[in-house]
């Protein structure tokens, strides 16, 4: 290997900085796609990643861990480990690639913006990692469902889903798009590395890949453990600069930028993550439950890591507590419910020892959501399964995009009121869920107010015709992709709830 | 486990009925860039926002586009696998190059007067080199297909791999022959104030304020970098053997073959869309009537310091050498 280290030239790698003389500052970086803040363009310059790697290293890393990736691949794809996977499992990958494959490649226009807007040499080179990298998982998260397509047709979802206006994939763009594909660099850096990657993304990854190797999804395991490793790298462009914004005195913008994209990661992921950790994993494989996976790595690791820079919990601190406790229970009731909406098979994940673990993890669990699962078992064993689906279409949330579920919140005793936010702009009246997701509206009505949701659509004419098929027409979903009971129903046909909790 | 009983599909449905299965690099690109020409508007929020409107004049409303993005195929077609796999291989063997040079200790026999030319003509590159990766990121994340977004991404990480290369020599020529040479002013002075370096800077820097994606692309792969890779890969390489520096010979000869990659998928990519719309030709044509000058006049600038070496390669012989390789470039593009 070449004799001087990283250390004694990697410097000259990262020092293009310089003053421009033939165009201006604004012309090279425009605020649109490079917000700055006021921060003096020599503070940029400071920008120092926590993390170094060369593009040599770089390209040896890689390279290994793709050949390693696709060996597995190759042996599992021959084996029958796919087909033994468990109904949970398979709504849980099934969900995670439709809204995550494609939307990590687009993660890469996000880096590519960074480095070539990012306000640093040293961010920039990082950011072009960081480009890479999502090439690489938008390339790794479709091929590897491409390669069992024959034997999954709804893998279809993992390409496709960008491209439909199902619900969950208009909440999913909503929120990717406000974070990352039409994001400035500088708001991305806290956006979507330091508030999404460094928080969030590093809990569904790793989360995952524990539960994946567990029920024994090799594949789907070694694919998103190795995802993680470039997460883990790329996530550090949030951290510098949190840190020169702290220093130009605009802790107040980074606090804004965190706390608002904060709360809308919190809301996809309550139904993605949630729905996945609580009710589709295999009960024997759980080790725990969202709300302890929230508390132990994104309430204390990850503010811990934020109060080091000087900033705050969110405002909202209180409400997303709150929300903890019932949300996703809410959010997955709400897909059950409306099951031929979503691509996946959900299952209900309420045999009489899941809700065993349920009241154990959520206290009061059996009386609050329990009910509406006694309700629907009864009508499933009374032969009219009919009655568990939809005929109407929920509110939907004009900032989060996901349907407004206060009235259980409400029921479950967590609200004062199942009523929705409102508010009056314009001539037109917003609908929210939640304070949080209005406060977040109102940050940027600009980005947001001409947005119409899928509700929005279908009262307005846009879902022709405007009924239940109309509607999953407009959604992408044909009556052979229209999620169905996971389990042909066998958590109704089951023995009588038990209460209390049993241990697992 | 019950599985949809759903006809499989050959390949992905949104790829309709194909005869033959498609390859892992199309349906690892093919359709990914959904937002491009969606209604209402690229992305998911206000369709008057200004990040939609900003898509809508430079990506859907560039002059620089056809019917169908999608069929265009990079002639390399690179997934992210084997472009790192490919530069896995070519990194070893400059580590083994490098290895080859430190243990022979050739940085310490360079002749002085080639060290006095390095310094005005070697060191400051990272500096332009820097502008090319961030504008090849710049096509990255407008263009309107993810079959061009990879070509011009892994274009950039490519100037990376050539700065950090030029980089790590610049430090070992320093600690042989002096430590000013590794410092930030030893590049960024001449950049910012040689006379030789100010036409290069100037299009540059103005190519860093288009907007127009099919304007960067243009300027970017077939008016500026062309003539930048003719001197510092090729003409640069020549120079050094003459001057006795056959390590450096030899590393800048190997980026040859990462400007080729470039320039094949630049020529497909004209070729493609004047075949999709013969008018793309004079589109193109409008904008290298503005940028050839512009790089022309960067190369001028910069031959006389080709010419200044001990064992010197005549200005004039420069200028026409990266002339050349343009011109053999737009021909292959059918301009």
């Amino acid at each position: 290997m070449p004799r001087l280290p990283r250390a004694d030239w990697y410097d000259l790698t990262r020092d293009m900085n310089w003053d421009f003389s033939y165009v201006t500052e604004e012309d090279v970086f425009p605020e649109l796609l490079s917000n700055g803040f006021g921060v003096p363009k020599q503070d940029w310059w400071t920008w120092d990643e926590p993390y170094k790697i060369t593009y040599a290293e770089y390209v040896h890393n890689q390279a290994g861990k793709d050949a390693g990736l696709f060996t597995v691949n190759n042996v599992v794809g021959r084996s029958k480990i796919f087909e033994n996977l468990e109904p949970g499992w398979m709504a849980a990958t099934l969900a995670h690639y439709g809204a995550i494959a494609v939307g990590e490649y687009q993660a890469g226009i996000g880096e590519a913006r960074m480095a070539r807007f990012g306000r640093a040499a040293s961010w920039r080179n990082m950011a072009t990692y960081g480009c890479l990298d999502e090439t690489r998982h938008g390339q790794l998260q479709t091929y590897f469902p491409y390669q069992a397509l024959n034997k999954e047709p709804r893998l279809d979802w993992a390409h496709k889903a960008y491209h439909t206006n199902e619900w969950g994939m208009i909440a999913a763009r909503h929120l990717f798009d406000d974070m990352f594909t039409a994001n400035d660099a500088v708001s991305m850096a806290i956006q979507l590395t330091f508030t999404f990657e460094t928080g969030f993304t590093n809990l569904q990854f790793l989360g995952m890949a524990a539960d994946a190797m567990k029920v024994g999804d090799i594949d789907f395991g070694a694919l998103i453990s190795s995802i993680q490793t470039d997460e883990a790298r790329h996530a550090q462009q949030g951290e510098p600069t949190l840190k020169i914004l702290v220093a130009a005195g605009k802790k107040d913008v980074a606090q804004n930028l965190f706390d608002r994209m904060f709360w809308r990661a919190w809301k996809v992921f309550a139904l993605l993550t949630g729905l996945s950790m609580d009710y589709y994993t295999p009960l024997e494989h759980r080790t725990h439950s969202f709300k302890e996976f929230m508390e132990e790595f994104i309430n204390t690791q990850f503010i811990d890591q934020f109060r080091d820079f000087g900033l705050e919990a969110p405002w909202y601190w209180d409400q997303l507590l709150n929300e903890m406790n019932w949300v996703h229970h809410a959010y997955h009731l709400g897909v059950y419910y409306w099951r031929p909406t979503v691509w996946w098979n959900p299952v209900a994940g309420t045999l009489p020892e899941e809700r065993a673990w349920l009241e154990e993890k959520y206290p009061g669990w059996n009386d609050s959501f329990g009910k509406y699962w006694d309700v629907m078992g009864e009508n499933v064993r009374a032969g009219h399964p009919e009655l568990t689906l939809p005929e109407t279409f929920p509110v939907v949330c004009n900032s989060c995009q996901i349907p407004l579920c206060t009235p259980a919140g409400y029921a479950a005793g967590y609200l004062s009121s199942p009523l929705p936010l409102l508010l009056d702009l314009d001539g037109r009246r917003y609908t929210f869920c939640s304070e949080p997701c209005k406060w977040v509206f109102e940050q940027a009505p600009g980005q947001f107010k001409g947005h119409l949701s899928i509700i929005d659509r279908f009262l307005g004419g846009v879902i022709q015709p405007p009924t239940i098929p109309g509607a999953l027409a407009y959604m992408g979903l044909s009556p052979e992709e229209c999620g169905q009971d996971g389990t042909n129903y066998a958590w109704a046909h089951a023995s009588v709830p038990v209460a209390g909790g049993v241990g697992r | 486990m019950a599985v949809s009983q759903r006809r499989p599909h050959r390949t992905w449905s949104l790829l309709g009925d194909v005869k033959k299965r498609p390859s892992a690099y199309d349906v690892t690109a093919a359709k990914f860039n959904y937002h491009f020409r969606r209604d209402p508007a690229p992305f998911e929020m206000d369709p008057q926002a200004p990040f939609n409107l900003f898509y809508l004049a430079n990506r859907e409303g560039s002059p620089f586009n056809v019917e169908d993005w999608e069929g265009f195929r990079d002639p390399a077609k690179l997934t992210y696998a084997d472009y790192v796999t490919l530069q896995h291989e070519r990194e070893t063997y400059v580590d083994l190059l490098t290895d080859h040079h430190e243990a022979a200790e050739s940085a310490a026999d360079l002749d002085p007067a080639w060290v006095a030319t390095l310094r005005d003509l070697f060191v400051p590159l990272r500096f332009p080199l820097h502008v090319l990766q961030m504008t090849g990121l710049y096509v990255g994340q407008m263009a309107p297909t993810a079959f061009v977004i990879n070509c011009a991404n892994f274009q950039a990480a490519d100037e990376l791999r050539r700065i950090q290369r030029i980089a790590y020599t610049t430090k070992v020529v320093a600690n042989a022959h002096g430590d000013d040479l590794a410092a930030t002013a030893a590049a960024r002075d001449p950049w910012e104030n040689g006379e030789a370096w100010q036409p290069l800077r100037r299009v540059l820097e103005q190519l860093l304020a288009v907007r127009d994606w099919g304007e960067a692309f243009v300027a970017l792969n077939l008016a500026v970098k062309p003539v930048v890779d003719a001197l510092v890969n090729g003409r640069l390489s020549e120079l050094a053997a003459q001057n006795g520096d056959e390590y450096l010979s030899l590393l800048m000869a190997e980026f040859q073959l990462d400007s080729a990659r470039s320039r094949d998928w630049t020529a497909a990519l004209v070729r493609y869309a004047v075949a999709q719309d013969p008018a793309m030709r004079d589109v193109v044509q409008g904008w290298l009537s503005t940028w050839q000058p512009r790089a022309d006049a960067a190369v001028e600038g910069l031959a006389p310091l080709f010419a200044a070496a001990a064992q010197p390669l005549p200005a004039a012989t420069v200028t026409a050498a990266a002339l050349a390789e343009r011109a053999a470039l737009l021909d292959a593009a059918g301009l």
